[in-house]
């Protein structure tokens, strides 16, 4: 036995379920997974348990290792770099409040991520979601009167984002459950649509732009009203705002849903095999539309929370590429709340020390850009390390000595009969 | 792979075989998958020019021997020889260059390409130009020695199952192989194909051959093989050659009722006479016990539910509980796939629908079960038409289906054994809107108990499960409907191991004496003979018949009907 696949357990994994999915709520650990091997490879057991932890750390540093040399070439000395980076990421009060903020954007729409995710489908339509829901959020919180209180004003706000985003998302999911386009393709497109949106609404004095007083007006909407804004969490120094206790409280009440309930159970059944769950008589158009759609709820409020946190505006440049980290966020979490939540906070502890390495560092944006990239990449490229393979056995070739077929008449170059 | 065609057979010299090593030889041969061992020390010898047949249920070994044999894998100790010679091939390719070709259960032939081009294809990837010429020779050889001819310029997709299957014997035997190895070969074909396929078998052995016939059927083992080799677990049970009908010469030989022995590990005589059908023991219809044998059976599963005098639900006069009356149903590109079909089910009652697969039984499955919507004619169940009505409303109007495609459409393989087995009744379990783990898992307990659903934990996904515990599963969930009127099962034994047919169709027998109807839609005409009161046929979309089973002569009609001729 030669090959690391052929170790005790290793069968039990596969039986558990596909390495691409968290095992659904009631399946609890694979089988195999306590079980302990010989006492000779133990130790080698033990390494190839961790690996879930193990390769994506690997990853990460193989990925900042790049960047560093990257940072080098534009002048930066890795340690220059590295501290500018660790202050952008929690050297000060305000660093780890925006940091926080940033990450509670990226959980919303992951979270709408894995639910959309548990019945099967693939919502890349943050961005586009994310957009709409901002237009909305900022019709309801600039028309407001100011006399209205924050205990209703946020709510609405928050509801307008969820409609948007929602309404959004189920284009593409009436699509998908009527006509079986893919929703890959819908949410993708329609993210420059919903984007186009969002930039004509802020154009046009007749939709959301601010009064047009001088040539200098800028072309985004007029602040909020005050009782529309965000609270702050009160921490010192911090501007982390209530989104993080938001975009928490939204994490734990998808997993709940989807672990604890009929309806979650059912999306799983969906998402796992469309014809059993027919089958069984559920609801199936029904599950993925709504599921769908709540993807798009959950991203528009996170562009909800975008436009009522600082500065209270909406802009062209509000969604910017959050819809898309946060279906990596999705992505990488693998059917798991937990994860979602750890992975969302990394990056967007990255995403602002990114920042900081800009600007105390003087490293081109881009090339924080690519670090982030390289990251993503290195995490989701080897992802595959982290289950054992025993589908398919590795080939042990000790000795291969048969280039050419073993009998003389077997050369196979005549052809004659 | 060789980049030509080789030369004409140079036909392996029968008498040399016999003294010089054997064709293939496994010594003590072993496979660890993990924690399980597939395969587990196991010994075994093939000479040139016979038939050897290696026996076994599911998950005996069969599959992992085949696929080491033939390079897909490497054994994880233990030696391969061919011909003598240490053999490790590394790929399919290489085992083929050896001389070892494959005939998979399924077929790997492109449905779009001609035959011509099917057999081409893969070979001589290093020239400008197929080798038409030499295809043309070495098929006129093997049309000449072994009287397999093909037709080149068919396409793949216009062929019938059995010749499509001839075309794949031939492509394997294009290179002239040692050894042929031909996995499960009959489970897709019809009675007459299947003789056919038996006789291939002789002559390509006859020409010397070697032809590894790896099956779960007795009755063709008994025809066609020289020895045979049972595996059990993962090891050899027993093996030797075989007693054959026409070659009463060797006494010594095993037996059908020997192998059944070794397949299962008890003796024969103990099986249900459904189960022996199903491994080809019983040949013919059922005897007036079998009857007798099959309510027994019932009753000691019936458990569950109150048991009724058999004959009684089966009265003539009792309203059928299911009807279909001149139900069509056409596919996607307008073709009639089930046409003008006539059935009645009385409770009590197990009907059968014989055929060869591809006759519009699935079709007709997926109208009854609410997967598709037929285009005329009316299914009513208890007097209530559901021609129309989703599978939610036939489920809450007592209708059970258990589907022909289990992994496709029984289960949802990847949720635990509980959650598939209450996934239609959620409902039930609701308190304050979270799901009510115990409640859910003694329930599930209980049936699992109820339908022996063998399992770890029944946290364990589905997919943890064998074949066999899956389907009762499935049963599990779909006889213990509440109210349950009608039954309707496809293929329920199909891949399933001996003890797993024998609980299934118990369960399906006890089902039937507490007053259910039972529709069975199987191509294992065996067993259909022995479980049902009428079986009907289907043939191009009709239904023939009913034949009745208790008539001496069922066996013969129903296989005369399933070719196409009027009753």
């Amino acid at each position: 036995m030669t090959a690391p696949t052929s170790a005790p357990g290793a069968a039990a994994d596969v039986v558990a379920g596909s390495p691409g999915r968290d095992a659904p709520a009631d399946t609890g650990r694979p089988p195999g997974a306590q079980r302990s091997g010989a006492p000779t490879t133990a130790w080698r057991d033990r390494l190839l348990d961790a690996r879930p932890v193990l390769v994506p750390v690997a990853a990460v540093l193989g990925a900042l290792g790049v960047s560093t040399g990257l940072a080098a070439l534009a002048g930066a000395t890795p340690v220059e770099a590295a501290t500018a980076l660790w202050e952008g990421m929690v050297g000060t009060p305000y660093a780890i409040g925006s940091s926080l903020n940033v990450a509670a954007v990226l959980l919303l729409v992951a979270t709408g991520f894995l639910v959309a995710h548990r019945a099967g489908l693939v919502n890349v339509g943050g961005e586009g979601q994310i957009a709409v829901g901002a237009v909305a959020a900022t019709a309801v919180g600039t028309t407001l009167p100011p006399a209205v209180p924050a205990a209703v004003a946020l709510p609405l706000l928050l509801l307008a984002a969820a409609f948007g985003g929602a309404a959004w998302a189920s284009i593409a999911a009436w699509l998908a459950v009527r006509r079986g386009v893919s929703e890959v393709i819908t949410t993708l497109l329609l993210n420059f649509v919903g984007v186009a949106v969002l930039v004509l609404s802020i154009h046009e004095e007749a939709l959301l732009r601010q009064p047009v007083t001088s040539s200098e007006t800028l072309p985004q909407s007029s602040p909020l009203v005050d009782s529309a804004h965000l609270p702050l969490l009160g921490l010192p120094d911090s501007p982390a705002t209530t989104a993080v206790v938001l975009a928490l409280a939204g994490a734990v009440a998808g997993s709940l849903v989807l672990r604890r309930t009929a309806t979650g159970v059912r999306l799983a059944a969906v998402g796992m095999s469309r014809p059993a769950a027919l089958r069984l008589g559920l609801p199936v158009d029904r599950l993925r539309f709504s599921a769908l759609t709540t993807a798009g709820a959950a991203s528009g409020v996170a562009g909800g929370v975008l436009v009522a946190s600082v500065p209270y505006v909406l802009d062209e440049g509000l969604a910017s590429g959050y819809g898309f980290s946060g279906l990596v966020v999705g992505l990488l979490a693998r059917g798991s709340f937990t994860a979602a939540v750890g992975i969302a906070t990394a990056l967007g502890f990255l995403v602002s020390g990114g920042i900081n390495l800009q600007l105390a560092a003087g490293v081109p944006a881009s090339i924080t850009q690519i670090a982030e990239s390289l990251i993503i990449l290195g995490v989701a490229g080897t992802a595959i390390w982290t289950v054992r393979r025993t589908a398919r056995p590795t080939r042990t070739r000790p000795w291969r000595p048969w280039r050419r077929p073993a009998t003389p008449d077997r050369t196979g170059t005549e052809a004659t009969s | 792979m060789p980049t030509t065609l080789p030369p004409a057979p140079a036909a392996h010299d029968v008498q040399d075989g016999a003294t010089a090593a054997p064709a293939l030889a496994l010594r003590n041969v072993t496979r660890v998958f993990g924690a399980h061992t597939a395969l587990d020390g196991v010994d075994l010898e093939i000479a040139g020019g016979e038939v050897h047949c290696v026996l076994g249920e599911n998950g005996a070994g069969k599959s992992t021997l085949c696929n080491i044999v033939f390079g897909s894998m490497p054994p994880t100790s233990g030696q391969v020889l061919l011909g003598g010679e240490r053999f490790a091939p590394a790929s399919p390719a290489d085992a083929l260059a050896r001389g070892v070709a494959m005939v998979h259960q399924h077929f790997s032939l492109v449905p779009t390409l001609t035959v011509e081009e099917n057999m081409l294809l893969g070979r001589g990837v290093r020239r400008l130009r197929p080798d038409r010429a030499g295809l043309a020779a070495r098929l006129a050889a093997i049309a000449e020695t072994l009287g397999l001819r093909v037709d080149l310029d068919a396409r793949a997709e216009d062929l019938s199952v059995g010749a499509r299957q001839r075309v794949e014997i031939v492509k394997a035997l294009l290179d002239d192989p040692r050894i042929l190895l031909l996995d499960e070969p009959t489970a897709v074909l019809g009675p007459e194909e299947v003789d056919s396929l038996l006789a291939t078998c002789r002559r390509v052995a006859a020409a010397g051959t070697a032809v590894v016939l790896v099956t779960h059927k007795l009755g063709e083992v008994m025809r066609v093989g020289d020895r045979a080799t049972v595996l059990r677990g993962g090891r050899v049970a027993g093996s030797g050659p075989l007693a054959r009908d026409d070659a009463p010469d060797r006494p010594g030989g095993l037996g059908a009722a020997d192998l059944v022995g070794l397949m299962v590990g008890r003796d024969a005589s103990s099986l249900d006479p459904v189960l022996a059908a199903s491994v080809g023991v019983v040949g013919q219809g059922p005897a007036p016990q079998g009857r007798q044998e099959a309510a027994r059976t019932a009753d000691r599963t019936v458990a569950q539910t109150s048991v009724r005098d058999t004959t009684d639900g089966r009265d003539a006069g009792t309203p059928p509980v299911l009807v279909v009356s001149g139900l069509c149903v056409d596919d996607a590109d307008g073709a009639r796939r089930v046409d003008d079909v006539d059935l009645a089910v009385r409770p009590g009652e197990i009907v059968g629908i014989a055929g060869v697969e591809g006759n519009g039984q699935s079709e007709l499955v997926a109208a009854l079960s609410g997967a598709l919507r037929p285009s005329r004619g009316t299914v009513r169940l208890g007097g209530t038409d559901i021609t129309g009505a989703g599978p939610r409303r036939r489920t809450a109007l007592g209708l059970g289906v258990v589907p022909e495609d289990r992994h496709h459409e029984g289960v949802v393989t990847g949720l635990s054994v509980t959650t598939n087995l209450l996934l239609g009744r959620l409902r039930r379990f609701r308190r304050f809107g979270l799901l009510d783990r115990r409640a859910m898992q003694a329930s599930a307990a209980d049936l699992a108990r109820r339908f022996d659903v063998r399992t770890a934990s029944l946290d364990a996904p589905v997919s943890s499960l064998s074949g066999g515990n899956q389907q009762k599963a499935v049963l599990a969930r779909e006889l213990s409907l509440d109210p349950l009127r009608c039954v309707v099962a496809a293929q329920p034994t199909r891949g399933l191991d001996l003890g797993a047919v024998d609980d299934v169709v118990g369960h399906l027998r006890a089902a039937a004496s507490a007053g259910v109807g039972v529709l069975v839609v199987s191509s294992e005409l065996s067993e259909l003979l022995v479980l049902c009161d009428r079986v009907h046929v289907a043939y191009r979309g009709g239904l023939r018949g009913p034949v009745p089973t208790d008539a001496p002569d069922a066996r013969d009609r129903v296989a005369h009907l399933m070719t196409g001729a009027a009753a």
